[in-house]
């Protein structure tokens, strides 16, 4: 791979540019659906291609890809890119800057003790089959049961006209569960993941059996009791559902690009806009993270960076270009989906630091409340307004935990919520996520549970 | 094991696209990818689906055998059939050769002129985040029962998010969208309708909890009100006894002024095609009429497993959230499933106005945050760009809050329909005005 693109690299085309960032990509993807038993979906796609990204005039950026890795097809490819950078030059008033890097070399092999190659599609198919089992096993109102297994096997290649040359091999495993109960006319959804960057030893710890049968069990368990009320509560936020309210809604305008564009933390660097309880943090270099990349697509090297200390912003995550508006260092997030598309300010493994508190300790003191778990996604915009889904509640009534109830949505804006957040769970949990900013992303993160207060949009008295 | 049943499913498209970001040109972006998937069936109805975008004879041949070995350890999918190959009438409308002639210049032209369009009417809006899209491709399918047809074709979008800035006072963000077939994008009314829609969100007051009416604006019809429908109507749901009105043909599903058509033979239609993503000819399929049951949506396999008429759902393109084909992609690199075309609800006699104009006391609704559930339809959304209307009238943006109730209930209780249709993605919607909805206070 690296062969064409370095061809191209020394083509008279190519010094018309101030910078061109060449990517290339060999990528495998299979996938494994069960549903009730019978395999519904079973694929193995294979996706290759190269992009290029040129930098020119001083202000002007082009992005071009393909589905063809040859010296011809990169350098088409690279023309094409030229001429629409140039296409806007000259309508931009304003010159970027980019924050320099040193060029970096480097051959990177991720160490996966069972890797997914290893697997024939016999093996592979088996996963999602014994998770649908295990769900099975809940008993008869069982309606639907949903085992999804994904594997990705990338080899991506970075080559830059500053002189960075490096190249990551990863791997991916994910195990979605989804399980629908039913009686009579009530319908029960639940739902839970695992996944990790690694091989199928993914399975080892949790097997596929035992994480059908608890989403099962537990989504029989709902259609027995009550729908949860609405209004404001005290609430304890498991870790399944802090996970998305922190990707969502505080990781998002978190990124440099959305808060620049007026979001609700811009312009707020050094001031207190969280509960001083709350530190959090982006690190692509959690082991065994979703979000786990050594170097972004930028060719920045990932890093732990501090976003939020003690309540205080401290930074945004930035890209190349973010990073020199506002005078600090790239953190190393900027990472597109694949070879063709452009690479984004993207969250990696986005974390909260642990509190001191156990979920005991957090439930004991609450009058009245709610404690929500699971997640069922939902969206947030840049002000941090935000609605998800959360899967299940349980009432707290005087210090201890009361009835289970069904889930229902949450709703806010999630500056707020964070800062009514009176203490952390001492334990936080790395969790499999995905985001889908303008394209598709599997990410980590690394959450505790956490109280604060909430707007639940609930069905039940 | 023999193959039974195969079929190569191809794209080709070259698309290009510009960013708009902070009223200014992001980036501009072209990318060509083409690719062929396979879906092989051997004895009892095992199926495998295998894709690649390396076009090389070796790459393609080898994707074929992957699929042939998937299909050998894969169990049956009861009923799967490919269609048969039957004459296909050309849709019209769905290529206009000056889209190829497009250049980046062109569409860096149209996103800038949206900017100042938006940002020209009222120097509060912010153009946010737009993107212009031109593309062109072909798409095609072959299978071995005869299935042999290819089509051209052209889209073109544009859209753009505005925010207002006043006083220290951000608003909510509000888009415009316009889907097209031809190069005609008119940046102007975009960016005029998103500064418009800005400038009404500023000073949002709260509200109190109250049962009341809801009109909702065709975007937050096509999204969670379309994505219920959606699911009710979807052939595989309906087989897996899933969709909420599985057994419910003939019988009355919403109020009698609700008609859903799906039409994929929609002139210039954005969701239009001559034929399925499985090779079946287009058709026009009446879901809901006068508020009654008539059909549901399916492909060859959900058709086949109800002893049914096969209404040409086929989609490699389908919407929702699918975590499979968020992450692989759409077209060659997926198999299908049933989703609709242009899903089109007939539109009333009365603008907005008039739907407001009748109420007591209630809110308009223009877009919602938030998913409805699968299977149940309940919503419980957040109000993101709402109004309070009493007697009739607009009074003030609100601020926070949510509503929340089940989809199934509302479309019964749907008391007036609007003439306002707008094209998305998948459907073809106008506004909607509902009694009795619960809204939550903030």
């Amino acid at each position: 791979m690296f062969e064409s693109l370095e061809k191209c690299l020394q083509t008279r085309t190519a010094s018309q540019a101030n910078l061109v960032q060449l990517r290339g990509q060999k990528r495998t993807i299979t996938t494994c659906t069960v549903k009730n038993g019978v395999v519904e979906e079973f694929s193995n796609v294979s996706l290759n291609g190269v992009s290029v990204r040129v930098f020119v005039d001083g202000k002007s950026w082009g992005f071009s890809s393909t589905n063809t890795f040859d010296s011809e097809g990169v350098e088409r490819t690279l023309i094409n890119a030229i001429k629409l950078a140039k296409a806007s030059s000259k309508l931009k008033k304003q010159r970027i800057r980019l924050a320099p890097v040193k060029p970096a070399a480097a051959d990177f092999v991720l160490n996966v003790k069972k890797p997914l190659r290893g697997f024939s599609a016999e093996d592979i198919v088996k996963i999602p089959l014994e998770a649908n089992r295990g769900a099975k096993e809940a008993g008869q109102q069982v309606a639907e049961a949903k085992a999804t297994y994904i594997g990705i096997e990338d080899d991506k290649y970075f080559l830059s006209s500053e002189g960075t040359k490096i190249h990551q091999n990863t791997a991916r495993a994910v195990l979605y569960m989804d399980v629908i109960a039913k009686s009579n006319n009530t319908i029960c959804p639940a739902s839970e993941s695992l996944g990790h960057t690694g091989g199928m030893e993914l399975f080892d710890k949790t097997s596929p059996q035992s994480l059908g049968k608890t989403v099962a069990q537990k989504a029989v368990r709902l259609l027995n009791v009550k729908a949860p009320p609405s209004g404001k509560f005290r609430v304890v936020v498991h870790p399944t559902l802090c996970a998305t309210l922190l990707h969502e809604a505080i990781g998002h305008p978190l990124e440099a690009d959305l808060a620049m564009s007026g979001g609700g933390f811009g312009n707020q660097v050094g001031r207190l806009v969280s509960s001083k309880l709350v530190t959090i943090y982006d690190d692509g270099r959690v082991q065994g993270g979703l979000g786990y990349f050594p170097y972004d697509d930028e060719g920045v090297e990932c890093k732990r960076t501090v976003l939020i200390e003690n309540g205080v912003l401290r930074s945004f995550m930035h890209d190349r270009t973010s990073a020199a508006l506002a005078n600090v260092s790239p953190t190393g997030n900027a990472h597109a989906w694949d070879y063709s598309v452009e690479p984004l300010i993207r969250q990696t493994n986005i974390g909260i630091e642990a509190g001191n508190y156990a979920e005991e300790e957090m439930i004991e003191d609450v009058k009245e409340g709610l404690f929500l778990e699971g997640t069922f996604g939902g969206q947030a915009d840049v002000n941090a307004d935000f609605t998800f889904g959360f899967q299940s509640a349980k009432r707290i009534k005087h210090g201890k935990l009361a009835e289970e109830m069904r889930g229902a949505n949450v709703a806010g804006n999630a500056i707020e919520v964070f800062k009514t957040i009176d203490t952390v769970g001492k334990e936080a949990v790395l969790r499999p996520g995905a985001c889908g900013k303008f394209q598709f992303a599997i990410q980590g993160r690394v959450v505790p549970a956490i109280r604060c207060e909430i707007i639940v949009g609930g069905m039940g008295e | 094991m023999n193959i039974t049943h195969a079929e190569a499913f191809f794209t080709s498209t070259q698309t290009t696209e510009v960013a708009i970001r902070n009223s200014e040109i992001l980036t501009q972006n072209r990318a060509d990818d083409a690719g062929v998937g396979f879906r092989v069936a051997v004895a009892g109805n095992k199926v495998g689906f295998a894709c690649t975008n390396t076009l090389s004879e070796k790459a393609v041949l080898e994707a074929g055998e992957k699929a042939w070995a998937i299909a050998r350890v894969s169990s049956e999918v009861p009923n799967f059939v490919l269609p048969d190959a039957v004459r296909i009438r050309k849709v019209g409308g769905l290529y206009d050769a000056r889209v190829t002639g497009v250049s980046v210049e062109d569409a860096v032209d149209v996103a800038k002129r949206t900017i100042d369009a938006a940002e020209g009417f009222d120097k509060r809006v912010i153009a946010k985040e737009g993107r212009v899209m031109f593309m062109f491709g072909w798409r095609g399918v072959v299978n071995t029962l005869g299935v042999d047809c290819e089509e051209q074709e052209t889209r073109t979008m544009l859209y753009l998010y505005g925010g207002g800035e006043q006083n220290g006072e951000v608003t909510s963000s509000c888009s415009d969208i316009t889907l097209k077939r031809t190069a005609d994008l008119n940046p102007e009314m975009v960016g005029e309708n998103v500064a418009k829609k800005v400038i009404s969100m500023f000073k949002p007051k709260p509200i109190e909890s109250f049962q009341g009416t809801v009109v909702f604006g065709p975007e937050a019809v096509s999204y969670q009100l379309c994505d219920v429908l959606v699911d009710a109507l979807k052939g595989e749901n309906v087989v897996a006894g899933r969709s909420a009105w599985a057994r419910k043909v003939g019988e009355t599903v919403a109020s009698e002024n609700l008609t859903i058509t799906d039409n994929a033979t929609l002139e210039n239609g954005f969701a239009s095609r001559s034929f399925d993503d499985e090779g079946t000819p287009s058709q026009s399929t009446v879901a809901i009429r006068k508020g009654k049951l008539e059909n549901f949506l399916h492909n060859a396999t959900t058709a086949n497993a109800l002893k049914t008429k096969n209404t040409g759902n086929a989609s490699r393109f389908p919407g929702g959230l699918d975590m499979v084909r968020m992450i692989v992609g759409n077209g060659y690199r997926a198999k299908p499933e049933v989703y609709p075309s242009n899903l089109i609800i007939q539109p009333g006699n009365g603008s907005k106005e008039t739907l407001l104009a009748e109420m007591d006391k209630g809110v308009l609704v223009e877009y919602m945050g938030g998913f409805a559930q699968a299977g149940s339809g309940m919503i419980s959304a957040q109000l993101s760009q709402a109004f309070y209307v009493q007697n009739g009238e607009i009074q003030h943006p609100i601020k926070g809050g949510m509503i929340s109730g089940v989809a199934f209930d509302w479309f019964k209780q749907i008391s007036g329909i609007g003439n306002d249709l707008k094209q998305f993605l998948n459907s073809v919607v106008p506004s909607l005005r509902v009694e009795n909805v619960k809204i939550i206070g903030a």
